[in-house]
């Protein structure tokens, strides 16, 4: 009898392992192609910017409806519909009809596999990636908060001033889509009538492909599979032809070397100085207000992150003092010495609720940084409005505009004032967060979540409130971290939502939000 | 009688195999006799001051000397002569000794335990036994996983299922091997996104991976069964997960080996029951995502009838 047991035992637990086999963890954003809530058909209105005009980029007049080349394309375009194989099926799933948010998920995983922080070399010095020659340890680029918050901006403009332009033509020709033209052709998608001549997608693919390309320049071939697999599904899923591709392919790649134009120049790269400069800087807030922010790590960084970072072209704030804060408490001063004992009560009495708020928003190395924690709210935002891709782009393009504008704001704060660290100010401090290689003052988290709430807020009015909750909480997540004190947090978040005023301001000049 | 002294020293087996990892894992081949209990008191220590970032060496002089520190209160009871319960419930403490990150300490995982004897046979001048055992381990209070390495344990629910196997001469050397299989479920981290393994995923789950645990110890009695000795290999093999990134903080997704060598020691006063003490040594001679751990372990047992 006994051994019958141990047998029913046996059998139990085989069958609890059996069971208990491990769920899919999603690793992409689950939504599918939808209808979108309007057409914005007179979206090619919208002010661009970086181009003059929406026909800068000029394309062919397209083949007239019933014309023996677009009955070809057509014919191809649905021999390819009804040979798809499986993958490309799983493609046109993937893509959906608002690709733009793909590509953005694409790029927050390349901002999240970039941001390692280079380790010491044998004789305690550390190295610096080299954009000459990427592969190199530590790879290019390092995607820091500064680095990622400007990628991006230049996509997210790219794509936006492509689709302007898109629009523009698409109203201008008013090519209808294949499914249209050819009732044998089905769409894949929602059939949303919107003008298929040039391929949106085809301006997304493109454009994101050369701006990603750019900035990961090792993942080159990793982003051509990419924009290649998104080419080919606009034909399967019976939404585009070859002509309406190759246009939209036309316009991606001319509003990405436009926006790689800029990005050559604008000042990044001499954002990481060498050490004699950064010396200089420091000794000049050392002179200027008597305290010096010093890494505190063994060996010690002797450079902190990007100390001109502050010296990058602005996109819609006129310039960094614009949005410049005052001087924060000295050290040993009644203000200072009230924030540093509630670090020390946040860090020896946490609560639950605190200490999910400090990881939740942690945003640290080896993730997509905070620029890219709200580029995930934007995305799922855009979905729950179903928004077509024009207005979509707006919303990125505005927002990450405001975000690394704010971040540039918060750098020259942060070297200017040169503002040292609790773990510096405070004997024996000890923290749940890794303290960042920069200065303390302004909080870059709150620069950088003050900004995109208030952008938000202006794009999606209805939940506004929640934005400024969410830039509210990541802000305090740093002091909650003990690695930033209260008055780096509320001139962080100033900081940032004079940074998107800037940016709405220029958004309200079409008046269609 | 003479079965007694032999069941008497269950304990100290199961406790001198602490995983740093995790708690205990019941290997040894002893069982207690039905009515019998035994309490036990033990503390393990383990420090590193290198670690294997994937199967590289990596010197981090931001943490300087690791400590891991266990207190364990434990319950062994046979239920019958041939099934035996034993109950763990590990306090631990963890610190750095360089650094600015902060150390924590707190309740780790309730672990609950079964183990049957399953076959017991005389062979040549010494007898042969073979054990199963069933265990499950879960968290015992809120401590945060995503918190490596500093945090208390992977924060999962944990599984095991084991064979042992055992051939004790009468005169008191034996040789023990066993194989477990653990399955570990999902830990909660406090974000919602993280990267692993060439894949960002968008929530907060993450898979702890399973693994296999290998074991082979040869021991004996001495003094008249008042003093056992062992000396063991293990060898832990998580089935998934990847490696810590360059210079990068560890997380519950990573990918687990080690392979460690351990001498353990139990001395009884009396043989009848009473007190017991425990010695242990550890020490990790290769791994994969892991301290180079080594450390030593101290108990004390009471063991007495109880019905």
């Amino acid at each position: 009898m006994k051994k019958y047991n141990y047998s029913i035992l046996l059998l139990v637990m085989f069958a609890f392992l059996g069971s208990s086999c491990v769920e899919d963890l999603p690793t992409k954003y689950e939504f599918t192609g939808y209808q979108f809530s309007n057409l914005d058909a007179n979206a090619g209105q919208w002010k661009l910017v970086l181009h003059t005009s929406n026909e800068q980029i000029p394309l062919p007049t397209p083949a007239a409806p019933g014309s023996a080349e677009l009955l070809k394309e057509l014919a191809d375009a649905k021999e390819m519909q009804n040979k798809a194989t499986s993958a490309q099926l799983e493609a046109v799933s993937y893509w959906t009809n608002n690709p733009l948010l793909r590509w953005n998920e694409i790029a927050l995983e390349l901002a999240t596999k970039y941001n390692l922080i280079p380790a010491p070399n044998p004789d305690g010095s550390y190295p610096v990636p080299d954009p000459a020659n990427p592969s190199k340890y530590p790879k290019f680029p390092y995607s820091h908060p500064p680095y990622t918050s400007r990628m991006l901006a230049y996509l997210s403009v790219a794509q936006y001033d492509g689709l302007i332009m898109a629009w523009h033509y698409k109203y201008k020709f008013k090519r209808q889509a294949s499914y249209q033209l050819d009732p044998q052709i089905k769409s894949a998608y929602e059939n949303n009538g919107l003008f298929s001549y040039p391929s949106d997608g085809a301006v997304v693919a493109t454009a994101s492909r050369d701006i990603l390309t750019a900035m990961f320049p090792l993942e080159k071939e990793f982003l051509a599979q990419k924009a290649q697999e998104h080419l080919e599904s606009l034909l399967v899923a019976g939404i585009n032809v070859a002509s309406d591709v190759n246009a939209g392919k036309l316009i991606g790649a001319e509003v990405a070397k436009t926006a790689l134009a800029r990005a050559s120049t604008d000042g990044m790269k001499n954002a990481q100085t060498t050490r004699v400069k950064s010396d200089s800087i420091k000794n000049a807030a050392k002179i200027r207000f008597g305290w010096a922010w010093e890494n505190q790590e063994t060996p010690q960084r002797t450079v902190g992150l990007v100390p001109l970072f502050s010296k990058v072209r602005l996109w819609n704030v006129p310039n960094v003092e614009a949005i410049r804060p005052g001087p924060p408490p000295a050290p040993g001063s009644p203000v200072f010495e009230e924030s540093a004992k509630e670090l020390k009560q946040y860090a020896n009495n946490l609560t639950t609720n605190q200490r999910r708020i400090a990881n939740f928003w942690n945003d640290g190395l080896n993730t997509y940084t905070p620029p890219g924690h709200w580029n995930r709210f934007a995305k799922e935002e855009v979905v729950a409005n179903k928004l077509n891709p024009v207005r979509t782009a707006r919303v990125f393009a505005y927002l990450n505009m405001a975000i690394v504008d704010a971040g540039i704001g918060c750098w020259d704060a942060k070297y200017y004032y040169h503002y040292p660290r609790p773990i510096q100010t405070i004997p024996g401090f000890k923290t749940i967060l890794g303290t960042p290689n920069f200065p303390a003052y302004t909080s870059g988290h709150a620069s950088f979540s003050g900004a995109a709430a208030e952008v938000m807020a202006h794009f999606f009015p209805a939940n506004a409130s929640q934005f400024r909750t969410w830039a509210e909480e990541a802000a305090m997540s740093r002091v909650y971290g003990g690695i930033h004190y209260q008055f780096d947090a509320d001139a962080g978040l100033t900081q940032g939502r004079q940074a998107a005023s800037f940016a709405i301001t220029r958004a309200k000049l079409d008046g269609v939000d | 009688m003479k079965n007694y002294f032999r069941f008497l020293s269950l304990l100290c087996a199961s406790l001198g195999l602490l995983s740093i990892a995790n708690a205990q894992t019941p290997l040894d081949g002893l069982m207690m006799p039905k009515g019998e209990i035994c309490i036990a008191l033990q503390y393990d220590q383990v420090t590193w001051d290198r670690y294997w970032e994937g199967s590289t060496t990596r010197v981090n002089q931001n943490i300087g000397t690791f400590t891991k520190q266990m207190g364990m209160p434990m319950i062994v009871g046979g239920i019958t002569d041939k099934l035996n319960v034993i109950l763990s419930l590990p306090y631990v403490k963890t610190e750095a000794s360089a650094g600015q990150l902060t150390g924590v300490q707190g309740i780790q995982d309730f672990g609950l335990s079964l183990k049957a004897l399953l076959l017991e046979k005389s062979i040549g001048k010494g007898k042969l036994t073979g054990f199963s055992n069933l265990s499950f381990s879960m968290p015992a209070s809120n401590y945060l996983s995503d918190y490596m390495p500093f945090s208390l344990g992977f924060g999962a629910n944990e599984l095991g299922i084991r064979a042992i196997g055992k051939y004790e001469l009468d005169k008191g050397p034996y040789l023990r091997a066993s194989y477990s299989y653990l399955h570990r479920g999902v830990t909660e981290a406090e974000r919602d996104f993280y990267y692993a393994g060439q894949n960002a995923f968008y929530t907060g789950k993450m898979d702890v991976p399973n693994a296999f645990l290998g074991q082979v110890t040869l021991g004996s009695w001495m003094f008249k069964k008042k003093l056992r000795v062992e000396a063991s290999l293990t060898a832990i093999k998580s089935t998934s997960g990847d490696d810590i990134r360059v210079y990068s903080m560890p997380q519950p997704t990573n990918k687990v080996d080690f392979d460690r060598v351990e001498g353990f020691a139990q001395y009884y006063f009396k043989t009848n029951g009473g007190f017991g003490l425990i010695a242990s040594y550890q020490k990790a001679i290769s791994g994969r995502n892991m301290g180079q751990f080594s450390g030593y372990g101290l108990g004390i047992t009471y063991q007495f009838k109880a019905f």
